[in-house]
């Protein structure tokens, strides 16, 4: 297999990690204008949550949903206790989200050590898969696979069912919506959550490609405000795009021009930024 | 009095530190049509943002059917069953007009019977149902209007409270909105219907209450303003 034809394959997996994780980014900031800088935080606290119930004799897929239910938990916690009492305070609101993402790596490096901790494959999907005689990981097959059934599930849940149009109507106009009689504060701690724990559960699928070590969280949020910025916030097209397009760019360049990964990575963004500030795929604020 | 629908008694209401209202009392009697008048910047709007929880009183009642909501959340207000089409009908604008009227659906207190659905709302506004998957945003001003109006029935409410609904409408529309308020009238929902337009109100009104500067100035049955031909132009600006 040619050395390009593999990273293709592997860009792709990469992609629907990043989507489980920057989609909830995504929302939150599109849907509730929360930058949530714990968000590369919840990835690496699902994965290390994941860690420890593999270790207490879980299975991998049961760990996932474990981790990522805790970990939902968690951001529903944050949302109600701190981001509630700053609406609209959008610098504090960074300033508090970014000092809890340094309590979250603090506590994770003296709970669960220095040392990287990898996460086995399930056994069911070690191995190649061949497709059009080509061998490709089956566990990163099954990654994107997952990535696109959650991805078909957010858009249904959001423009099909009349929850999710009562999260536009609090995004529309959140007074009017409450004189309607909708739970607005209790949407966003929903939809905080669902983004937490997106991420907590990309942690723990990510575990067996990326491994989990201290750093992880800040190597992904970069990550997730790539994708967000490129494909335009709370737009799921956009981060599903955003997604494989980032990873590629990511994957490529350290392979190629490892000095420049990150210019390679960044450049794009701020092109973005100064020419279509809305994101390829957003929508221009109203 | 369990037949008062609405009562709101010695309200005084406040933006940061400006006193918007001053001991406002006024109350809808259950089945009645109340038209609250006064000029631009008189309190009307503020009257109706009180009463649905989103300014709450710094002090005085708000009771809807005797249950005291002052201070309450708007969607506990909402609950109780009040609804509002409000001044500038803020319709949802990014969501069609279908989902305008389901997020809003609500069945009425106390098992009574489902008087609006979707098909109801959509069998009383023809044009709504034509432009049921259009964004609401997409509507024309009458449409919007039919929306607001619409959605807030979606929520099977005993009260109603409308604020300036013939606004920015052309003519013949507004006839139209006058007359789906008669019809919802006749149909026993207690209504506040604020205007500016005093000869609108008078066809309608069983009870008008005078808002100026923030104060109650007069509050009488629409009858007894008629017969006593109360000049009411220093309340109200010209016409
Ligand atoms: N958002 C606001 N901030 C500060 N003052 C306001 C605001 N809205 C209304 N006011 C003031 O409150 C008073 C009453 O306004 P309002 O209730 O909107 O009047 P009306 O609906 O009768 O035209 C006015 O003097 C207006 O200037
Ligand atoms: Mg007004």
């Amino acid at each position: 297999m040619n050395i390009s034809l593999l990273l293709a394959a592997n860009s792709i997996a990469f992609g629907g990690l990043l989507f489980l994780l920057s989609a909830g980014f995504s929302l939150i900031f599109g849907l509730m204008r929360i930058p949530n800088l714990t968000h590369g935080s919840l990835f690496m606290l699902g994965a290390y949550f994941g860690v420890s119930l593999i270790a207490l004799g879980l299975g991998f897929w049961p760990a996932a949903i474990v981790a990522a239910f805790g970990v939902a938990v968690f951001g529903g916690l944050v949302e109600r206790l701190l981001l509630r009492r700053l609406p609209g305070a959008e610098l504090a609101q960074v300033l508090v989200t970014l000092g809890l993402s340094f309590m979250i790596a603090d506590f994770s490096l003296m709970w669960w050590g220095g040392d990287p901790i990898s996460i086995d494959t399930p056994r069911a999907l070690r191995g190649a898969t061949f497709v059009a005689g080509l061998g490709f990981p089956t566990y990163r097959i099954a990654v994107i696979m997952i990535a696109v059934i959650v991805a078909a599930a957010l858009w249904a849940l959001l423009d099909w069912t009349r929850l999710g149009a009562m999260i536009r109507a609090g995004v529309d106009d959140p007074e009017m919506a409450r004189i309607v009689g909708i739970r607005v504060s209790r949407l966003f701690t929903i939809v905080f959550s669902l983004g937490a724990g997106l991420a907590g559960f990309a942690g723990v699928i990510g575990g067996p490609i990326l491994s989990v070590y201290p750093g992880l969280d800040q190597d992904m949020l970069p990550l997730a405000l790539v994708v967000v910025i490129l494909g335009g916030s709370g737009s799921l097209i956009g981060s599903f795009i955003g997604s494989f397009v980032v990873a590629f760019l990511y994957n490529f360049g350290q392979a190629m021009l490892p000095e420049l990964a990150y210019v390679v990575l960044f450049l794009p963004m701020l092109v973005v930024l100064v020419v279509r500030p809305e994101g390829l795929f957003g929508r221009a604020a109203p | 009095m369990a037949s008062e629908a609405l009562l709101l008694a010695d309200i005084d209401a406040f933006f940061a530190d400006s006193h918007v209202l001053h001991r406002v009392s006024f109350r809808c009697g259950e089945g009645r049509l109340l038209g609250l008048l006064g000029r631009n910047g008189a309190g009307k709007t503020t009257s109706m943002n009180v009463t649905v929880g989103v300014l709450p009183p710094r002090r005085g009642r708000v009771e809807i059917y005797g249950a005291a909501v002052a201070g309450r959340s708007p969607e506990a207000i909402a609950a109780q069953g009040v609804a509002l089409v409000p001044q500038g009908r803020r319709i949802f604008r990014s969501l069609s007009v279908r989902e305008n009227l389901a997020v809003a659906a609500r069945k009425p207190r106390g098992g009574l019977p489902l008087l609006w659905t979707l098909d109801t709302v959509f069998a009383t506004f023809p044009r709504l149902q034509e432009r049921r998957d259009q964004y609401a945003g997409t509507l024309s001003g009458g449409e919007q209007q039919m929306l607001a109006i619409g959605r807030a029935l979606m929520s099977n409410p005993r009260v109603l409270l409308m604020d300036e609904p013939s606004e920015g409408l052309a003519p013949q529309i507004v006839a139209e909105v006058m007359a789906t308020i008669r019809r919802l009238k006749e149909q026993g929902l207690s209504i506040v219907l604020v205007e500016q337009n005093a000869k609108l109100v008078f066809d309608v009104a069983d009870d008008i209450v005078i808002l100026n500067s923030g104060r109650v100035v007069i509050d009488a049955t629409a009858a007894e303003l008629k017969s006593a031909g109360t000049d009411l132009h220093q309340h109200l600006g010209i016409y």
